[in-house]
């Protein structure tokens, strides 16, 4: 039996197999979006019509014996995205097994069409890292919009009133020096929402040095404390004495534990416990974990925790833009934060980050 | 002598309906203001509002989901959305849900008293009594 490879024509590839005498035992004619989608009735067909007749030379089975059981027990789709598809409907990414298919079916045009493909896939997929970019910009505008029109609408209405006053009753001067502080403290809002957002944005290089993290981290621990005695809160510190060596940017992840250490203070809210572990996975990373036995986070927002200005505290008393700052830093120092939480019981995050090795 | 319509604001921004409750007031309205829409819809049993002046983002329930529930209530009360979030989508529920207008803060005094009295005269048509004079 021969399998001659395919030629791909426009959109479409074409498999076409061959019997010993040379005459076609069938052809697959895969379209590319519309194959996978197609059922797998078809393919089974023309499957069973792929059985090379016995006592064939099938040298090539020997070295590429699961491929090739697939190509005849199924059929192999070898579209642009390089997937493959089998009888029972299954649909894989098969960058590897296809390329050794190409192999086995020795030729060139199909190593091509592979080439190509996978051209075409980088390009999709830097197309779709845009896309999401632009989704996240949209969103991110939307945010900023809402944020900083709720303080604008306060500053515009203040000073209406200031114009009234001033018109009307011009006696009331505590009232018009009320409305003048109310406008400086909108302002400020409004300037803690863009100075978030630029440092959000700015690209800063950061600045690897060794760190002691027990240190570090007994640092931020200290400066909750105080406010922590006020609220009945304790902070239990579960240390490891010989982490290994870090290298990280210190301003960096002190703020990314303090904001941890503070949204703890929030979710406890009085009487309760945060606890701080340091720790090490083997010798690649040092993990801080921040746990607390606060109101826990829902089900539901636990996806979204992490999204700029996403936050359910009220008006004017977050920005939503703490934690989507922790995952961004983290991701800059080559760590990762994640989270898990019990509503009623407590929240627990943790920072992973690489170890010097 | 002329009619003032009886407005209730919503808004979970204290300052934001304090100092609108005032403008307001001093055109010659009649205000009320609350911080949640729980809050909004006790008062609407006991009393009969012209015009609700409603916030979207508030915490525990939404301007949305309060607009419906309101007009469950009193379907006769006319809802101007007042939000600092544009968004199609929302505007579109809003009207489906029979929201009479949609107002992006920050917006002037002015505008949103063209608004109110404009709601006003629609509801008194409604109710067969005719526009303000």
């Amino acid at each position: 039996m021969k399998i001659r490879g395919g030629q791909p024509r426009g959109r479409r590839l074409q498999l076409g197999v061959r019997g010993r005498d040379g005459g076609a035992i069938s052809a697959l004619n895969i379209n590319r979006t519309g194959a996978p989608m197609s059922g797998s009735e078809p393919l089974d067909r023309a499957a069973s019509s792929l059985v090379p007749p016995t006592g064939g030379k099938t040298r090539a089975k020997d070295s590429f014996d699961p491929i090739r059981h697939q190509l005849l027990t199924g059929a192999i789709l070898l579209a642009t995205t390089i997937v493959a598809l089998f009888s029972s409907g299954a649909v894989l990414a098969v960058c590897g097994a296809a390329l050794a298919a190409v192999h086995w079916l020795s030729g060139r045009r199909w190593a091509r069409a592979i080439e190509k493909a996978r051209e075409e896939k980088r390009f999709l997929d830097e197309q779709l890292i845009q896309s999401q970019k632009l989704a996240a910009i949209g969103e991110l505008s939307a945010g900023i919009g809402h944020e900083i029109n709720n303080p604008i609408a306060i500053i515009g209405q203040e000073a209406e009133w200031m114009r009234h006053l001033l018109q009307e009753e011009p006696g009331k001067t505590e009232e018009i020096s009320d409305s003048l502080r109310e406008i400086v403290r909108q302002v400020e809002r409004c300037r803690d929402i863009t100075q978030k957002l630029l440092n959000f944005a700015r690209k800063m290089e950061p600045v690897f040095q060794g760190v002691d993290v027990n240190r570090l981290v007994d640092d931020m621990a200290k400066l909750v404390e105080k406010e922590a005695k006020l609220r009945s809160i304790r902070v239990i510190r579960i240390f490891q004495s010989d982490l290994p060596a870090l290298f990280t940017d210190p301003p960096l992840l002190r703020q990314v534990v303090l904001n941890l250490l503070n949204n703890a203070m929030h979710a406890v809210g009085e009487k309760g416990a945060i606890t701080i572990t340091t720790s090490a996975s083997g010798r690649d990373f040092v993990n801080i974990v921040v746990s607390d036995t606060g109101c826990g986070i829902p089900k539901e927002n636990l996806g979204r925790i992490f999204d700029p200005f996403f936050t359910t505290k009220p008006q004017g008393q977050g920005t939503g833009l703490g934690l989507s700052m922790c995952h961004g830093i983290m991701d800059r120092l080559g760590g990762r934060i994640s989270v898990s939480s019990e509503v009623g019981k407590g929240s627990s995050f943790s920072l992973a980050l690489p170890a010097d090795k | 002598m002329p009619l003032s319509p009886k407005v209730l604001i919503v808004d979970d921004e204290e300052r934001f309906r304090t100092t609108l409750g005032k403008l307001l007031t001093v055109k010659g309205l009649q205000v009320d203001n609350v911080g949640s829409a729980r809050e909004a819809l006790a008062l609407l049993g006991e009393n009969n509002y012209d015009v609700i002046l409603l916030d979207v983002k508030m915490p525990e329930m939404s301007g949305v989901e309060a607009l419906a529930e309101i007009k469950k209530i009193n379907s006769g009360i006319e809802v101007i959305i007042l939000t600092g979030h544009a968004s199609v989508d929302v505007a579109m529920e809003i009207m489906k849900l029979g929201g009479y207008d949609y107002l992006l803060k920050p917006c002037p005094v002015e505008e949103l008293l063209a608004k109110i009295e404009t709601a006003y005269d629609r509801k008194r048509e409604r109710e067969g009594r005719g526009p303000k004079l």
